[in-house]
């Protein structure tokens, strides 16, 4: 867009605020700071902010959760990650760490609500006196008076810092009315207390003179009594909203951080980038050799990503990793390898076709004869010469790191690391290393450049961790669940962690017994969650209907593999989607989010307790084999900014479980915690909990829960959009990555990538952005084209669909070519 | 004559001369002479006519599903192991549709009072069969009579070591009062079995026919006997009545186990958000 075209968003009249910061465009329509796209009295909308930046309050940060709507044109910097220099972003890490140090304390000690009940209190206290004192005329009145007026002013002064930190450190110098007239009238207070101070000081016995100054005593000492009304009122409704509870859609999303975040893969571009794809059977050691090498790859300064791909045994069949290697970051797989590496003789048969014609290949010359671009190395007689034939996937780490060139010492120490004591494997990836140095006559590809600072600052980890920080980030403290491919990772890693926090683990008698238990824990007061895939799920529907009829939180990890029945019990598949949205008998609210990067599972995670608990609600993570599997960087997180938040009221008495309120939302309390009984129940039921089969009572709570519904559309979380194309390649949950980079590598202007996380309910405004495409294919792992169907249901135009149901997540290679033909095909 | 376990404005859903009325009767009086915190004590039941009980008793309640009542008492219990729980339900409800729940529960050993109104047939759904019904029984399913072995709750309970196991009559309610407050006083799980008429769909175990068929154990009954408590479950005319079996020796208790000796409610409890922090930057 241009820059007159801007001109016309400029929020007034109905017309949507857009703003424009180095040549991105944004819309700040819904942010409460740009109401009638007049920001702070400051600067209006339609217009080009980027100098202004620099004399703003905030930084730039603020821009991530506004949606990008466009670029602006006659400008030469096109980049969508706002790039802040270096010297200036360690500048504001450091002034960034003081202040969320600083929220931290306070947000434990709430200075200013402590303080400021002194002079609240005290002044109320003086004008009540005040007026006794009219009344009687008593002496004693007077001195009460000026003593408590005296107090009350010192004590303002006192409540002031805190507040004015307060409005710094948690409300970033808002100028929203609230603050603003808290500030004014805290401040004539303040003023009139001295005044008033003075003039007792000056004569004691004003207070019983007709004169101005009398009259201006008493007048100051009662209009300060209605001034600590007026704050305390401003200050309730800032601390607690305006409703019962926080309108928390807006706040939400700033606290949670998740509009829109930039991610390891967003639009750089890999520039160059090694495939290594490593085949044996289960149990010969190349889930071990993945964590070796990325962890070695990586302290070259390599971006790494690695998935696997095995069958559903223990010891045997033929199992590959593939490990990428590059320059820049990258969240996905690809079909044809550069490097492969065969354990065993199946494994060698089995990859083969997923070599190109420069694939170079390693193999046992046991099992292998002599090709063009084939390698053979002694593995297993080298490895038996140190005593034990498992050896072989250690000497090969060896054998690769010499050929490529690399560091020697970055595999030993990560040997060590691995193995801990037992130095024969450290001998024997040494042997391999100068094997591999010995291999002359081979055209290996090209080394990626190496990062060295910037992956340092990266974490590697798979996505089940990432989801498994993402719940614990929320809070979760109690899970229970029955083991089940590829969902039993997060019971792991959630069990793991019972050893160093406070979490209650139960595996389950049946996937039955996991979502009641989780129902019991909630109504207790625990955070819990279970974990399953598609065919536990099924058998969670009853519970699920459950917790929509008694209102409790649930929290259901649900990590596909393809089916039906047991499927492919240990490949990916999108192929839950519809059970997700439609199991469980009857209608009730529900929410199915499902992330797509390591960023996404925290992030996700965490606001699937958020949600649950506010919500009241069961919420569904859609995960899979793929996604929980594959191993990629993710910058540091920050958890301190996930603020652990709790639901939980204190009833009082003649407390009923399901008041019948504006927003549908009853106050959920826990046994104990207060003076009222809880009477929840599945049966339908009256506000108290008691049974009814009364039709109006029915109605009511139909309804009541049907506005709990509205309620969290509300809050749907707008898809991420990435490039200004008019063809959107529609994708949700897992196939971020891939389409990510095959967009990029197809290069194409007119391609924009849309992503959802927030996959259900879908709300209108949620979908508006979809509406500029001229075109619309959605990009899914399944066959039933779920996501499109929905998506269909809210009106949007479907063009075109690319389903893919063989058990593997999309390949980057094979993708872009899927892409491009169908897009050929529309225009 | 009211209790403080007495509830206001409830429409009672029994049938006249139901064995549930006499039930909630007595375990309101046994909450009460106990002095049970009401706010700190939780009933968990499930679907049926036994389970809803708890909606007509003044205290925290939870009507799940049919058969989950114990899942989710287990983890109500895991959440605030300071509450008082208990399950209750129907024969259908707990050893039908709930029976592997039964199982697992029993062998957890969680500290809960386990209430099942036993009246040999399902009453909500009008008359079909139970897993506890006689042989020969007929009804509208089994219409040439129950052909399957009846469960035997008490041997099975005994087979997995629960550490309480008892049955009682609620045709004599006294004696039940005294079983059912050593389940309440007993650390870990009880089961109390409760016979009970159901005047409108089982004509042949009635009132009459239980007293007929059972037997209070005497003071002479030693029941810390494992084997011989054995013995006991499998006896059946006439059944015997009273706690069959008790362990009172310290026993590894569920919530404990997991959650340690002095556990909080997790409602009070926060994760350290620095030790999540440090977990995380050691990958
Ligand atoms: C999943 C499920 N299946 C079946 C039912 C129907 N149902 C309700 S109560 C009940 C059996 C009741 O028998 P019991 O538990 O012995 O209790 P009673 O009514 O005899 O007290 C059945 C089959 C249900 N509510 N849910």
């Amino acid at each position: 867009m241009t820059i007159d075209e801007l001109k016309r968003y400029n929020g007034q009249n109905g017309a949507r605020a857009y703003i424009a910061y180095k040549s991105v465009v944004y819309d700040v329509t819904n942010s409460p700071f740009w109401k009638n796209g007049d920001h702070v009295g400051e600067h209006t909308a339609g217009v080009d902010l980027t100098s202004a930046l620099s004399n703003a309050p905030h930084g730039d940060e603020v821009f991530k959760e506004f949606a990008v709507v466009g670029k602006l044109e006659g400008s030469e910097q096109i980049s969508l990650v706002t790039q802040t220099p270096k010297t200036q972003e360690h500048q504001n890490d450091s002034h960034e760490l003081f202040k969320s140090k600083l929220k931290t304390w306070y947000k434990k000690y709430h200075p200013h609500p402590a303080a400021v009940h002194f002079p609240i209190a005290l002044h109320l206290f003086a004008a009540g006196m005040d007026i006794l004192f009219l009344i009687t005329l008593n002496e004693a009145y007077n001195a009460g008076v000026f003593y408590s007026f005296f107090i009350a002013t010192v004590m303002g002064l006192v409540a002031m810092v805190p507040g004015i930190l307060s409005w710094w450190i948690n409300y970033n110098f808002s100028m929203q009315r609230a603050f603003v007239v808290k500030l004014i009238v805290a401040s004539i207070t303040l003023l009139l207390g001295v005044v008033a101070i003075y003039i007792y000081y000056e004569n004691p016995h004003v207070a019983y003179e007709h004169s101005f100054q009398g009259i201006l005593y008493h007048a100051i000492v009662l209009v300060t009594g209605l001034n600590v009304i007026i704050l305390g009122y401003y200050g309730g409704k800032i601390t607690w909203g305006y409703g019962r509870y926080q309108t928390l859609t807006e706040d939400s999303k700033k606290v949670l951080n998740i509009t829109k975040h930039e991610s390891a893969v967003s639009h750089h571009s890999a520039s160059q980038s090694i495939s290594i794809l490593i085949g044996g059977a289960a149990g010969t050691g190349i889930a071990t050799l993945e964590k070796i090498l990325s962890g070695a790859f990586k302290k070259n300064g390599f971006y790494i990503f690695s998935t696997k791909e095995y069958m559903s045994r223990v010891r045997g069949g033929s199992n590959t990793t593939l490990i990428r290697i590059s320059d820049a970051p990258i969240e996905a797989p690809c079909w044809k390898v550069d490097i492969c590496i065969a354990l065993d003789s199946l494994a060698l048969e089995h990859m083969q076709e997923r070599w190109h014609e420069n694939t170079i290949v390693f193999a046992d010359e046991a099992f292998s004869e002599k090709k063009t671009n084939m390698i053979l190395v002694a593995m297993k007689d080298s490895a038996k010469k140190f005593g034990n034939a498992k050896y072989a996937n250690t000497y090969i780490a060896g054998v690769l790191f010499g050929a490529l060139r690399l560091d020697k010492s970055s595999l030993l120490e990560n040997i060590a690391e691995h193995f801990k004591d037992d130095d024969v494997n450290r001998d024997v990836a040494e042997s391999g290393y100068e094997e591999g140095m010995k291999l002359e006559n081979i055209t290996l590809p090209k080394l990626p450049k190496s990062d060295l600072e910037g992956v340092k600052k990266l974490h590697l980890m798979d996505g089940t961790t990432a989801s498994g920080f993402g719940f614990l980030a929320g809070g979760c403290n109690m899970v229970t669940a029955y083991p089940m491919s590829p969902s039993t990772g997060v019971l792991n890693f959630m069990a793991d962690m019972s050893k160093h926090l406070s979490i209650a683990v139960e595996q389950s008698e049946d996937e039955i017994a996991s979502l009641n238990m989780v129902l019991g824990g909630w109504y207790s007061g625990a955070r819990a969650m279970t974990t399953t895939s598609g065919g536990g799920f099924a058998l969670m529907g009853e519970a699920l209907s459950l917790s929509g009829m008694t209102e409790t939180p649930a929290v259901i990890y649900l990590a596909q593999r393809p089916g039906p029945a047991t499927g492919l019990p240990t490949r990916s598949e999108q192929g839950d989607l519809n059970m997700a949205l439609y199991s469980g008998h009857g209608s009730f609210p529900r929410i199915v989010l499902a992330p797509g990067s390591l960023r996404e599972c925290i992030d996700y995670g965490y606001l699937a307790f958020e949600m649950a608990d506010k919500y009241q609600s069961p919420v569904i993570i859609l995960s899979d084999q793929y996604l929980a599997d594959s191993i990629s960087m993710i910058e540091k997180v920050e958890f301190s900014s996930y603020e652990q938040r709790s639901y939980i009221v204190q009833s009082t008495e003649g407390y009923v479980r399901y008041e019948d309120t504006k927003n549908g939302i009853s106050p959920r309390t826990v046994p104990g915690f207060g003076k009222g009984l809880i009477c929840a129940v599945g049966d339908e039921h009256d506000e108290r909990g008691q049974i009814t089969e009364d039709y109006k009572m029915r109605e009511k709570m139909v309804a009541k829960r049907a506005r709990k519904n509205d309620e969290l559309t509300a809050e749907a979380i707008a898809p991420e959009i990435s490039g200004d194309g008019d063809i959107a390649i529609i994708g949700w949950g897992s196939t971020r990555g891939a389409i990510c980079e095959s967009l990029e590598y197809l290069n194409n202007p007119r391609l924009s990538h849309v992503h959802f996380a927030w996959v259900h309910p879908l709300g209108k405004e949620q979908l508006k952005s979809l509406e500029r495409f001229k075109y619309r294919i959605v990009v899914e792992n399944n066959a039933d084209g779920a996501f499109a169907n929905q998506l269909k249901l809210y009106d949007v135009k479907i063009d075109n669909q690319i389903l893919q149901s063989n058990g593997f997540s999309f390949f980057v290679d094979q993708l872009s070519i899927m892409i491009e033909k169908s897009v050929k095909e529309l225009s | 004559m009211s209790s403080l376990f007495d509830k206001e404005n409830v429409d009672i859903a029994w049938c006249p001369g139901c064995g549930n009325f006499g039930i909630l009767k007595l375990i309101r009086e046994v909450l009460e002479e106990l002095e049970v915190d009401k706010k700190t004590c939780v009933i968990v039941s499930g679907i049926g006519q036994a389970a809803k009980t708890p909606y007509y008793i003044d205290v925290n309640m939870f009507g799940v599903l049919h058969g989950r009542a114990l899942p989710v008492a287990t983890a109500v219990k895991l959440g605030n192991p300071n509450l008082c729980v208990v399950a209750e339900g129907g024969d259908g409800d707990m050893y039908g549709e709930g029976g592997n729940h039964f199982i697992h529960t029993i062998r957890r050993n969680v500290d809960i009072v386990h209430i099942v109104h036993n009246n040999m047939v399902y009453g909500l759904t009008k008359g079909q069969a139970s897993p506890t019904s006689q042989k020969g029984f007929v009804t509208k399913v089994q219409v040439g009579g129950v052909v399957n072995e009846p469960f035997n709750p008490l041997a099975v309970a005994l087979s997995l070591k629960a550490g309480f196991v008892s049955r009682v009559n609620i045709g004599d309610p006294l004696h039940a009062k005294e079983v059912l407050k050593a389940a309440f006083r007993h650390h870990g799980y009880a089961l109390v079995d409760i016979l009970q008429p159901c005047p409108t769909f089982n004509s042949t175990n009635t009132h009459h026919w239980f007293k007929e068929n059972s037997y209070v154990l005497d003071d002479t009954y030693e029941s810390s006997d494992f084997h011989g408590a054995l013995q006991k479950a499998f006896e059946f005319s006439p059944m015997p009545l009273g706690i069959i079996y008790q362990d009172k020796s310290i026993r590894d208790i569920f919530e404990r186990s997991i959650r340690g000796e002095d556990a909080k409610p997790l409602h009070a409890m926060t994760h350290d958000v620095s030790k999540i922090q440090d977990l995380f930057n050691r990958y």
